[in-house]
């Protein structure tokens, strides 16, 4: 039986799994929200016990509350969970760093098992899974997903602290679509061997004969920027396993395929026959992507 | 300015192999400098050029840090000196216990004005080692920054966000853990190798820093080797994409894929 | 002045006496004897590590090593002590071996297996402790020259927009030698003195190798294959035992693959699943695997090895030997880099790094066991080209064994009638025996 758990929400709402999960812990489940009101009220009604909101963030980000969330976990300790997300990570930081207390990264799953938690990770970058026994306080990280309203609320109460010297003084918005992977049947993952950032027209038709959702490797949203850096599957990016997963001009590497192996079936699309990417597929196709995927287009509309 | 850019010495997994039990031999991995700390050290140095000041070198981990290789290797980087903390304790450690040792290192460099750190270590890659590090520091923290200027008595930096960009600002010493693709590293030529032996290095042990203690709440059962569903590996004719294209569709319609 | 017709007060002051490229075998052991006797020495390796672009091992005859390391053998990361060499004529579905063992091989040691990522960073080692600067992770991509009234002389080496200068550049880059190339010293290779080579490290448990091969402690197996495992392509496979692996590959004649169409990886694939050979990988994991050109041209590559300035070492002078059987170059490169060593020591204490003063070298190395094995072996590829040894002798011999073995009915032959039947049966005629064992004990 653990006694408290503590859920981190960094600005987003998005800490369904975690609710789940604190709650297989059995205990007491608290979460420190920092974030607008709103996000506090969505935790509170997600089925914790009760929630800490450090006020409205005004001009300071989400980083700038590290400090007081790690005073408020710190002086109640238990284990704590928090999303994998960048702001996240230095709330969940700062809190390691108060408590002194190791961090878990990469968890799959974490459940009871009398009064220590077992926590399965995939570990360096995927090439092995390492079952950890949890005894006490520690911060541990899990992928977010959606909250799924409980009944009752919670009292949220409000912490008044003085934020970190950080202030947001200008933002502006990108112009690339966003999407939540992981819930999406099929997905078309698209990889360097696309030629230039026009090239993403094939895999949009693509995507719309095959009522599939877009989504890349890890240089294609970040170096590249042709897609939005919420986009990219692996170790450092999305865990998704849907119906079908179309790797497309992608090589293969670990950091990426480990993102998918929960993929019902993987269909590979390279021109290079020794491209790892086929040793992890169902059906592999060697060739150029840019006769494959219109004929592939055109055969399912 | 004066910057720390903490830099892991560190082996690719991908040239690790694992056992059947999940075990891991690393012998065949040669460590280097992490796939993107050089990424952080450009940053720094172009930084450190634009306001005048030095850009210093930290890495922590066993004695392997500190071997010649090693310190070639990470002086022929952009660095002014490096301060090495050495320590085989440290080789079962976990980010906490590095960032409090990083953390250590950073008051014992004294006066230090900014951190940068790089996105992710190619091994561990659990992004945590910098914040971490700012909650020892008990310095904000900011990850996946894109650009960074100096102002006075603080930094402004860029990060792109999930809806776009956004810029901030923050006063007083702070951690940056750099994007992936913040800044294009340079790779060190001969005579970069060649300087590197003449810049300072100080190396430490544990018994030269005050470094708080981890609780030791986490310990390993067991290990396994992650299970791969069985893939079937059919691989389709392409000589006449249609054909391939149609075979596909079939296929997958057949498993209900479609 | 020097012989090389270049003053040395007009050329820039080098930054270095010797200028090593590729840290191998042959660039790591001249690096080192170098440093040994007081030079400065820079040893440039493209790889990021000593080794880590090197394909891992095989079997070193060591002593050349136990000369210059007295303990090599308990220093270095030694795999296996070879105790046991089989000799081993494959056929699609019959083997025919020859197992050699003997303790004297043991004692003194003279063959032992080595992975080169081990072995090549170790060494690398040796040389920084030696002094040398070891300088990983860099390409040369020009060698510097200049033209002195007696011609070219090399006086450095560049890489990006870095200029090294040496007063001699030793080109150990492997078998095809860019550097040699550049500055004419070796003409590009004809195809028919190249084999490419494909090997893969394939990991077991040290029970499991130990049981499969029989072998206890640290002895270790080699076996030599021809046969099926080339499928019929001139050439031939090896499998030697390391300590919690085996290293397997074959060694293929580039022009027999070309003419008989065949791919070397198709040629490996069929190996590894060989009825005779799969046993002894089972339940193994291939972490290694590649492919690598090998000179196997004995004495005829062998061609200018020096000029002003610059030395040419190991397989980047054509110093590799397919016996047929195995393929020897690690021995021959730790000799030639011995033999450089002393040739550009004797150079930089007379001042004179010309071809002439670098001459030493040459007459060292031919001195050596090497250049006696590379004259020896000369014929060796000659020999090779021979296409009954890798198809027919084997079923023959098969035959002739099946004969005697196979217990019908029928009352028992004398072996002799047996094999002269199986010989009728065979393509293989009295006349080729005769000339091929002729050429065979001329060659090897
Ligand atoms: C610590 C760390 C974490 C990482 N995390 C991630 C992660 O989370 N996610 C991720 O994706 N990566 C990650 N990476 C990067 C990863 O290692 C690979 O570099 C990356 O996945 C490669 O992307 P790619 O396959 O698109 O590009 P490449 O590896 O360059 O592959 C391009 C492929 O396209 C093929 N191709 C080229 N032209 C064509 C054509 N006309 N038709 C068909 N095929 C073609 C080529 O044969 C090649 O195989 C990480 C790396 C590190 C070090
Ligand atoms: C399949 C196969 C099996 C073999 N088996 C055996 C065996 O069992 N026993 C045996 O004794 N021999 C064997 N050999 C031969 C042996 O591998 C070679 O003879 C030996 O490696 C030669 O050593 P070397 O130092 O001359 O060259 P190499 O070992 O090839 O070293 C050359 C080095 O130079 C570096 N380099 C190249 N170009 C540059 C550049 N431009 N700038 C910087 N660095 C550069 C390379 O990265 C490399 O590290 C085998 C070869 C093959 C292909
Ligand atoms: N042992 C270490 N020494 C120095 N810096 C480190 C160490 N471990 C991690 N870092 C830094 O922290 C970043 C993120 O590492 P990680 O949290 O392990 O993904 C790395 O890119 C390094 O810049």
């Amino acid at each position: 039986m653990i006694g408290k758990t503590w859920i981190v929400v960094a600005g987003d709402a998005a800490v369904g799994n975690l609710i789940a999960t604190a709650r297989g812990f059995g205990g007491t489940v608290s979460a420190a929200v920092v974030g607008p009101r709103a996000v506090a009220d969505t935790i509170a009604g997600g089925g914790v016990d009760d929630v800490l909101w450090f006020g409205e963030p005004g001009k300071a980000p989400v980083e700038a509350y590290a400090g007081a969330v790690a005073d408020a976990i710190a002086a109640s300790p238990g284990i704590v969970l928090g999303p994998t997300g960048p702001s996240a990570r230095v709330l969940l930081g700062a809190v390691a760093a108060r408590m002194q207390v190791p961090v878990l990264t990469g968890g799959t799953t974490a459940s009871a098992d009398g009064d220590t938690v077992l926590v399965t990770r995939s570990v360096f970058g995927g090439i092995a899974d390492e079952i950890n026994i949890v005894a006490g306080p520690a911060v541990l990280l899990l992928d977010g997903g959606q909250v799924s309203a409980a009944d009752g609320s919670a009292p949220v109460q409000q912490v008044d602290c003085t934020p970190l010297g950080i202030t947001v003084v200008e933002t502006r918005p990108s112009h690339l679509a966003h999407v939540d992977l992981g819930s999406a049947v099929r997905v078309i993952g698209v990889g360097r061997g696309l030629g230039a950032k026009e090239d993403l027209a094939l895999i949009t038709e693509l995507a719309g004969a095959s009522k599939a959702e877009i989504a890349c490797t890890r240089p294609i949203a970040e170096g590249l920027d042709w897609l939005a850096r919420d986009r990219y599957i692996g170790c450092s990016g999305w865990n998704i396993s849907p119906e079908v997963y179309f790797a497309i001009g992608i090589s293969g590497q670990l950091q990426h395929m480990v993102g998918v192996r929960g993929a019902e079936t993987i269909v590979a699309i390279n021109s290079d026959p020794n491209a790892p990417v086929f040793a992890e597929a169902d059906y592999g196709l060697v060739g150029d992507l840019y006769k494959i995927v219109p004929a592939l287009t055109k055969a399912l509309t | 300015m004066k910057i720390v850019v903490a830099y892991k010495w560190a082996s690719n997994p991908q040239d690790a192999t694992v056992g059947a039990t999940g075990a891991i031999d690393w012998s065949r991995a040669k460590p280097g400098i992490s796939e993107y700390d050089p990424v952080a050290v450009e940053m720094a140095r172009e930084l450190a050029d634009a306001t005048g000041g030095e850009v210093i070198g930290l890495s922590a981990g066993t004695a392997a840090v500190n071997a010649t290789m090693a310190r070639k290797a990470a002086l022929s980087r952009r660095f002014d000196r490096a301060v090495i903390v050495a320590d085989d304790a440290l080789a079962s450690s976990g980010s906490t216990e590095l960032a409090a040792v990083l953390a250590a290192a950073v008051q014992h460099i004294g006066d230090v004005d900014l951190v940068i750190t790089g996105d992710s270590s190619i091994d561990v890659g659990g992004k945590m080692v910098p914040t971490v590090l700012a909650g020892e520091l008990g310095w904000p923290a900011i990850a996946e920054v894109n650009s960074v200027t100096g102002t006075d008595g603080g930094v402004r930096v860029e990060r792109a966000t999930s809806d776009g960009t956004e810029v901030l600002e923050i006063s007083g010493p702070a951690v940056l853990a750099a994007a992936t693709d913040a800044a294009v590293p340079r790779l060190p030529g001969m005579k970069d190798i060649l300087a590197a032996t003449k810049k300072p290095v100080e190396a430490l042990t544990l018994a030269d820093l005050d470094v708080p203690t981890t609780a030791g709440t986490v310990s390993i059962k067991g290990t396994a080797r992650p299970a791969l569903k069985a893939r079937k590996g059919q691989m389709i004719d392409t000589t006449d994409p249609a054909v391939a294209a149609a075979a596909l569709v079939a296929a997958l319609r057949g498993t209900g894929a479609l | 002045m020097t012989a090389g017709g270049v003053p040395e007060d007009i050329q820039p002051e080098p930054d270095f006496d010797v200028v090593v490229v590729g840290a191998g075998v042959a660039g790591c052991v001249t690096a080192y004897k170098l440093a040994q006797q007081g030079h400065s020495v820079v040893l440039i390796e493209r790889g990021e590590a000593a080794g880590s672009k090197n394909l891992s091992g095989g079997v070193l005859y060591s002593r050349g090593m136990q000369e210059i390391f007295p303990n090599f053998l308990d220093e270095a990361p030694i795999e296996r002590r070879i105790t046991r060499n089989y000799i081993n004529f494959l056929n699609a579905d019959s083997s025919v071996g020859v197992d050699y063992k003997d303790a004297r091989l043991a004692d003194p040691v003279n063959a032992v297996t080595v992975l080169r990522a081990k072995l090549d960073s170790w060494l690398a080692e040796k040389c920084e402790e030696a002094g040398v600067f070891v300088m990983p992770g860099v390409r040369v991509d020009r060698v510097l020259t200049t033209e002195g009234p007696l011609g070219k002389r090399v006086v450095g080496v560049k890489s990006g927009d870095d200029e090294l200068r040496a007063h001699v550049v030793v080109a150990a880059d492997g078998v095809n030698s860019f550097l040699a190339q550049e500055v004419g010293l070796r003409p590009k290779q004809p195809l028919h003195h190249l084999a490419t080579g494909v090997k893969a490290v394939v990991n077991l448990p040290r029970e499991t190798i130990e049981a499969r091969f029989n072998l206890t402690g640290d002895e270790g197996a080699a076996y030599a294959i021809v046969g099926d495992c080339t499928q019929g392509v001139g050439g031939g496979g090896f499998l030697y035992t390391n300590q919690t692996s085996i290293s397997i590959g074959v060694v293929l004649r580039l022009d027999d693959l070309v003419a008989k169409k065949k791919s070397a990886t198709d040629i490996f694939d069929h190996f590894l699943s060989h009825r005779f050979i799969a046993p002894y990988l089972e339940g193994g994991e291939i972490t290694e695997y590649g492919c690598h050109l090998v000179a196997e041209g004995g004495l005829d590559m062998v061609g200018e090895i020096t000029m002003d300035g610059m030395v040419v070492i190991g397989e980047a002078a054509g110093l590799t030997l397919n016996t047929g059987l195995t393929v020897r170059g690690m021995d021959l490169a730790v000799a030639s880099g011995v033999a450089a060593a002393a040739g550009i020591d004797a150079a930089l204490r007379e001042k004179d790094t010309s071809k002439v003063g670098l001459g030493g070298y040459r007459d060292k190395l031919f001195a050596s066991f090497a250049g006696q094995d590379m004259k020896t072996y000369g014929k060796a590829p000659g020999f090779l080209e021979v296409e009954r040894l890798y198809k027919d002798y084997g079923e023959l011999l098969a035959n002739v064994l099946y004969g005697a073995f196979n217990l019908d009915t029928r009352p028992r032959r004398h072996l002799a009638a047996i094999a002269l039947r199986a010989f009728r049966q065979s393509p293989v005629k009295i006349r080729h025996l005769i000339s091929d064992a002729y050429a065979g004990v001329r060659a090897l």
